[in-house]
């Protein structure tokens, strides 16, 4: 077999690429954080100053809270829609499909300023506005992970014996449905809670305080002190996703399957 | 990530078709998504005494910064695409084929990680290796390569794209990955059988299905690349005049009177070049999803 011979080569290309582009730049920005003061040595020095900063955990409890905040409205919003769509609206699948693709096509830039504009008073005083913009944001993937995961279910099937058991329809989202597609919400949560703690773009544009922009004020003073955030972020990032997805098998089969 | 797919696949059931069920969604969206737009292509229209006129048009469309900011935006999203989609599509075929199991589903995850990694983070972690004391400069200047001898600095349009690079590459591999992943094995079988070479297979069946996929995943990059304002934004602090860092300025405050909606028209202008990428993305998924259909 030809295509066996190819194997270890490729293998080996794509490993150097690999590592020059990510591991090294990953790496090296680690070392970077772990500098002691006035760059001699090795220390925890940077993410000590990182704990005893101004504003650090203010601005990290804000972004938590909104990021909870941002995931459970999204659900709330997206599950109700997306079982009622495939279930019985699927005329309007086409429409919904397409504006919650819009946030990929308007530049966040654009939403931001088109937000200045157009939010009433009584929200643009309250940081509370961005848990609404987190949602948007997240839309394409929600519903794409969502979608997904209901589309493996014999979603019919599932409601109609629940209805004819005598269960409410809230009960049946909650009890039946909620189960059934708990790997689409796990990712669609996740997704929506991650995307909201990194938002910086619409977060600077209102001029709150989050800690993403927190992180930009702060390396003014400190440039080492916000490396080490970032490596910090970075990493508990891939350490939590990669958690995730060695745990719940369920969403590596699905992946599978929508390939 | 791949968003315009299967519309249909489950076909409908009873007649119960009402919209009431989906209002949440349409008010919701309708309000904080289509209106914010709306208001802003109306302001961008209206001048300092709320006439309408096109005014705030002008500076982007004669010579000067501000078209001169389209075209650093546009030539930074075109490059990065490029590079992004062609390494990603080779790294997306090397996972699919020898990544399985739980070491394809970590290579997932921390794709995942790093395509969306372009924020302030990157910035700063890049700051730190390719800095003028960065790490990766200082090794490969004992190395003997002084990466500042000449004109480069990570602050300068070379450093941003190297820096884009990081994440539009595993962009990439999570968008190209399902149409890599749809190449059926009998289509190979199929074409061996009827005598041809690996190399024919590829020039004559797996190119050609693959390139709406790959079109459409360079326009999403392409986008994504346009419309990126954080990264830049922390790295550059405006040594680069992107349309969005541009933007960002006008809205913290330093506006010059006679142009105070000139930020609403270049929020408009960024609209309806990423109207046209994304209208490439959606018309190259329709073609892709032709072969997905089964």
């Amino acid at each position: 077999m030809k295509r066996f011979s190819l194997k270890w080569p490729l293998i080996a290309i794509s490993s150097t690429l690999a590592f020059f582009l990510f591991v090294v730049p990953l790496y090296g920005a680690a070392t970077y954080s772990f500098k002691g003061n006035g760059g001699k040595g090795h220390s925890l020095v940077n993410y000590q100053w990182l704990i005893h900063a101004d504003g650090f955990y203010p601005s990290l409890l804000t972004s938590l809270k909104l990021a909870v905040l941002a995931g459970a409205l999204n659900l709330l919003l997206m599950v109700p829609t997306m079982v009622y769509l495939n279930l019985k609206g699927q005329k309007f699948k086409p429409l919904v499909d397409f504006l919650c693709i819009l946030p990929l096509i308007i530049p966040v830039v654009s939403l931001a300023i088109g937000a200045q504009v157009a939010m009433p008073e009584f929200l643009q005083n309250t940081e509370y506005e961005l848990v609404f913009f987190f949602v948007i944001i997240a839309l394409p993937y929600t519903y794409r992970a969502l979608d997904t995961s209901l589309q493996t279910v014999a979603l019919k099937t599932l409601v109609e014996a629940s209805r004819s058991l005598g269960a409410s329809w809230t009960r049946t989202i909650i009890r039946v449905i909620v189960p059934a597609i708990r790997s689409g919400i796990t990712g669609a949560l996740f997704l929506t809670f991650a995307l909201s703690i990194g938002e910086y773009t619409i977060t600077s544009l209102l001029h709150w305080e989050t800690f993403p922009t927190w992180t930009v004020v702060a390396a003014q003073q400190n440039i080492l002190g916000a490396i080490a955030i970032s490596v910090f972020s970075f990493v508990g990032a891939i350490v939590l996703l990669t958690a995730i997805a060695l745990f719940s098998k369920k969403r590596v089969q699905q992946v599978e399957v929508e390939a | 990530m791949e968003v315009v797919k299967a519309h249909s696949r489950v076909r409908s059931s009873g007649r119960g078709t009402g919209v009431l069920p989906l209002l949440p969604f349409f008010i919701f969206t309708g309000f904080f998504l289509i209106w914010p737009v709306i208001a802003v292509t109306l302001r961008s229209l209206h001048g300092n005494k709320n006439e309408w006129t096109l005014a705030n048009y002008r500076p982007i469309l004669k010579a000067g910064p501000y078209l001169h900011a389209f075209e650093v935006s546009l030539k930074l999203s075109i490059i990065t695409a490029v590079i992004g989609s062609i390494l990603g599509a080779f790294f997306a075929y090397v996972i699919v084929k020898y990544a399985h199991g739980k070491f394809g589903a970590v290579i997932d995850s921390i794709s995942a990680v790093f395509a969306n990694s372009g924020g302030v983070p990157l910035a700063f972690m890049f700051v730190a290796a390719f800095g003028t004391e960065g790490v990766v400069t200082t090794v490969l200047k004992n190395l003997g390569w002084d990466i500042y001898a000449g004109h480069f600095t990570i602050f300068s349009f070379t450093g941003v794209v190297l820096v884009y690079s990081f994440f539009q590459i595993p962009l990439m591999v999570l968008v190209f990955k399902p149409a890599i992943a749809g190449l059926r094995n009998e289509w190979e079988e199929a074409s061996t059988n009827l005598g041809a070479s690996q190399l024919t297979y590829w020039r004559r069946v797996a190119i050609p299905i693959l390139t709406p996929s790959f079109i459409g995943a360079f326009f999403l990059l392409f986008a994504g690349g346009f419309s990126a304002y954080a990264t830049a934004r922390a790295l550059t602090v405006g040594t680069v005049p992107l349309v969005p860092i541009i933007i960002g300025t006008l809205v913290d405050g330093n506006v010059i009177s006679d142009q105070a909606n000139l930020g609403d028209a270049l929020a408009v202008g960024m609209i309806i070049v990423a109207t046209v990428a994304m209208t490439g993305y959606i018309w190259a998924q329709k073609r892709a999803a032709k072969w997905r259909a089964s």
